[in-house]
C-alpha cells in the first residue's frame, strides 16, 4: 500500500463470510478480501461501513492466513453498533494495513509475558498465532488475560488450545465471578503476581483498555521490566491511517504511522498517554 | 542568476488580462477593511492590491478546500494563477508539501491543485500589526515556492521567474521588456524597501523569542501560563482554521465508499475522542497547549520545517483576543 499511484483514501472491498459471537458485546467477523491482502501482526486496518463510517481495527487472525482475515469488534460506538448488526454477505471497505506492528524478530530467544484485557485480546490473538509459528525460537509465552465476567471472556477455546502447546501457558481472571469460575478473580494485573519471569530474557506485551494499560505498565516496571522491553498498543482515534488527519496524535507521534505498538520508553514523556 | 524584468503597470495589467481566458486568476482585492483573494475579472485588474500584507485567508485554502470528496476523481478545471501571495504563506508550503506530497501516502488531490497552480509571490512593502515573519528566520519578500515574484514600484511592475512553470507563463506575456536585469541592476528603491520593512518587523517584534527559543520555552513551560490563557479560549478553532500550516481533518463517509475530507481543528472538543469515550485532549487547557506544542515542537521535529510562519492571523482571528505573541513573550520573560 501507499504507492504513489494509489488513491490513499479509497477502500477496497471485502465480503463478510461469517460472524462469531464471542461475548455479549464482542463479535468476530471473518472477511474475504476481493484482492490480495496481507498484514503483519499488530498492524491495523480502517474498516468502512458504506456510507456510515470508518473505524480502525487490528486483525485478530494469523497473518499467515492470506485468503481471509478476522476482525474482532466490541460494540462501543456508532459505527461498531451498526457493524454488530451485519450478516454474512455484507460488503465492507478496507484501507491498509497501516502502522507499526509487533517487532516479532526482537522476540527471538525471549520469554514473552502478555498482559491483555477485554477486547484487547484481539490483536494479541494474531500475535499468538505468530508466536506459535516461531515457538522453537522462543523460551516461553505466558498470556495473562482479564475480563469483566466469565461471559465476557473472548476466544474461549483459545486458552485450552494454548495450554496444550509446549512453552505456552495461560492465566485468566475476572472482575466479577460466577458459580462456575475456577480461575483467578480480580483485575488483570493481579495475574502478574502469579508469573515467573527471568527479567534478563523477558519482554512484556500489553494490550487492553486504557486503565489496564496504565496500571499493567506500572506493575511491570515495579517488577523490574526495562522500559524498552514493554510493548504497548497505544490505540487512539486513528482516522485516516496515513499520518495526516491528526486525530491520533500522541504528543509528537502519529499513532497510525509511528505506532500503534510502542515501547514504554518511546511514549513515557509524551503528554496524556493514558 | 535570477533575471528581473521591469514594465509599466498598464502593460502588466494588459498582460494579466490576456491570461484570463486560459487561467482562473485569484488576487487580493480590498472590500471595506478586508483584503482577500477574489476570482479576477477584467474590471478587477486595476484594483488588485499589491505589496500589502495580507489576504485574510491563508494560501492553504486553495490546496485544501474546507470540504472535498477524496475518492471521486476531481474534475478538470482551468489552471489557476494566484497573484499576490505573501512570503509567509509561500513558506508554509515547505511543510504542506512535505506532508501531503511525501513519497509514501501521497495525496493526489493536494498534488493536483499544487501542480495546476502558478504562484505569484509579492513583496510586503508595509507591515500589519501582528506580522512577525522575521522572528522566525523569514523575510517579508518571496524566497521559497513562488513561480514568479512581483513588486509594484513607482508605477512599474518588477517581475521575475523562479521556476520552469513561472518562466513558461512569463514567456506567454509578449509585452515583457526584453532588457532583463539582475537584482543589483534594479533601481535601488526595491532593495531599500525590503530592508526598511525588515527593520520595521524586527523592531516591532524585538521582544518576541525566535523559533528555537520559543520551542525551548514551550517545552519547559509551567502549567500556569496555559491555564491562564486557556481560560479565555472558547474552542472556536478560528486559530487553526486561519493558520497557513494547520491541516488536521475529519474523514466523512458517503455512500459508494466515498470519503469527504473536511478540515478540522484540534481545538474542538472531541477532536481525539474514541468510541470507548477516552479523550486525551478533553480539557480545553490541554487542547490549547497542544496547538503550541504542535507548532513549535511536533511538526518542526518531524518534518524539518517551521509550522508557524509569523503571519499573525491567529491573533487577528481570535474572538477571545488571545495574543499568541504576548503569551510567548510572557513565557520567555
Amino acid at each position: 500500500m501507499g504507492t504513489k499511484s494509489e488513491n490513499i483514501y479509497k477502500p477496497f472491498k471485502v465480503t463478510l463470510e461469517k460472524v462469531i459471537e464471542e461475548s455479549p458485546l464482542i463479535k468476530t467477523f471473518v472477511f474475504v478480501p476481493e484482492r490480495e491482502f496481507s498484514f503483519k501482526t499488530g498492524e491495523f486496518i480502517e474498516l468502512t461501513l458504506d456510507g456510515i463510517g470508518e473505524a480502525p481495527f487490528t486483525p485478530s487472525s494469523s497473518p499467515l492466513v492470506t485468503d481471509r482475515f478476522d476482525v474482532t469488534i466490541m460494540k462501543a460506538g456508532y459505527v461498531t453498533e451498526k457493524m454488530h448488526k451485519l450478516e454474512p454477505g455484507a460488503v465492507l471497505g478496507v484501507r491498509g494495513p497501516y502502522g507499526r506492528g509487533y517487532p516479532i524478530e526482537k522476540f527471538v530467544d525471549k520469554e514473552i509475558l502478555i498482559l491483555s484485557g477485554g477486547c484487547g485480546l484481539a490483536p494479541i490473538r494474531s500475535l499468538l498465532y505468530m508466536l506459535i509459528d516461531m515457538k522453537d525460537k522462543l523460551r516461553k509465552v505466558t498470556l495473562c488475560y482479564g475480563s469483566k465476567t466469565p461471559e465476557d471472556c473472548i476466544y474461549k477455546p483459545l486458552f485450552s488450545e494454548l495450554n496444550k502447546i509446549e512453552k505456552f501457558k495461560t492465566l485468566r481472571t475476572v472482575d466479577l465471578t460466577d458459580q462456575y469460575w475456577e480461575e483467578h478473580v480480580g483485575v488483570a494485573t493481579v495475574l502478574l503476581d502469579h508469573v515467573d519471569v527471568d527479567l534478563s530474557k523477558a519482554v512484556a506485551v500489553v494490550c487492553g483498555p486504557p486503565v489496564m494499560m496504565k496500571y499493567g505498565t506500572l506493575k511491570l516496571l515495579e517488577m523490574g521490566f526495562p522500559e524498552n522491553m514493554i510493548y504497548l498498543s497505544m490505540e487512539k482515534n486513528m482516522s485516516c491511517g496515513l499520518g495526516k488527519c491528526g486525530r491520533c496524535m500522541l504528543g509528537g507521534y502519529f499513532v497510525c504511522r509511528d505506532g500503534p505498538v510502542f515501547t514504554y520508553d518511546e511514549v513515557k514523556d509524551q503528554p496524556h498517554i493514558w | 542568476m535570477t533575471s528581473y524584468y521591469q514594465l509599466e503597470k498598464t502593460a502588466w495589467d494588459k498582460a494579466l488580462t490576456s491570461l484570463l481566458g486560459s487561467f482562473r486568476v485569484f488576487a487580493p482585492i480590498l472590500r471595506g477593511k478586508t483584503l482577500d483573494y477574489e476570482l479576477i475579472k477584467e474590471e478587477h485588474i486595476p484594483h488588485i492590491v499589491y505589496n500589502t500584507p495580507k489576504p485574510v485567508v491563508p494560501l492553504k485554502t486553495f490546496f485544501l478546500p474546507v470540504k472535498e470528496n477524496v475518492v471521486v476523481e476531481p474534475e478538470d478545471a482551468k489552471p489557476v494563477i494566484i497573484l499576490g501571495v505573501p512570503a509567509c504563506d509561500l513558506s508554509a508550503l515547505d511543510l504542506l508539501d512535505k506532508f501531503f506530497m511525501a513519497e509514501e501516502y501521497h495525496d493526489h488531490y493536494y498534488e493536483k491543485r499544487r501542480k495546476e497552480t502558478v504562484l505569484i509571490g509579492c513583496d510586503c512593502h508595509s507591515t500589519n500589526k501582528h506580522c512577525h515573519c522575521t522572528s522566525y528566520g523569514l523575510n517579508p519578500y518571496p524566497e521559497n515556492n513562488q513561480d514568479i515574484s512581483i513588486s509594484m514600484l513607482n508605477g512599474h511592475a518588477i517581475i521575475s521567474a523562479f521556476s520552469p512553470r513561472g518562466e513558461a507563463l512569463l514567456a506567454r506575456i509578449t509585452v515583457m521588456d526584453p532588457a532583463a536585469k539582475t537584482f543589483d541592476e534594479l533601481p535601488g528603491s526595491l532593495s531599500d524597501i525590503r530592508s526598511k520593512v525588515k527593520r520595521e518587523l524586527e523592531k516591532a517584534n524585538r521582544l518576541l523569542p525566535n523559533y528555537q527559543e520559543t520551542t525551548d520555552a514551550v517545552i519547559n513551560s509551567d502549567r500556569a501560563i496555559w491555564e491562564k490563557y486557556a481560560k479565555a479560549c472558547v474552542s472556536c478553532g478560528a486559530c487553526a482554521t486561519i493558520c497557513p500550516t494547520c491541516t488536521c481533518f475529519l474523514l466523512i463517509d458517503r455512500p459508494g465508499f466515498e470519503k469527504v475530507r473536511q478540515l478540522d481543528a484540534c481545538q474542538y472538543p472531541g477532536f481525539e475522542r474514541t468510541a470507548g469515550g477516552e479523550d486525551p485532549l478533553k480539557k480545553l487547557e490541554y487542547r490549547f497547549k497542544n496547538r503550541y506544542m504542535c507548532k513549535y515542537l511536533y511538526r518542526p521535529e518531524k518534518f524539518d520545517a517551521i509550522a508557524c510562519t509569523g503571519c499573525g492571523r491567529c491573533i487577528e482571528a481570535c474572538i477571545a483576543k488571545i495574543n499568541k505573541n504576548e503569551l510567548l513573550v510572557e513565557l520567555t520573560k
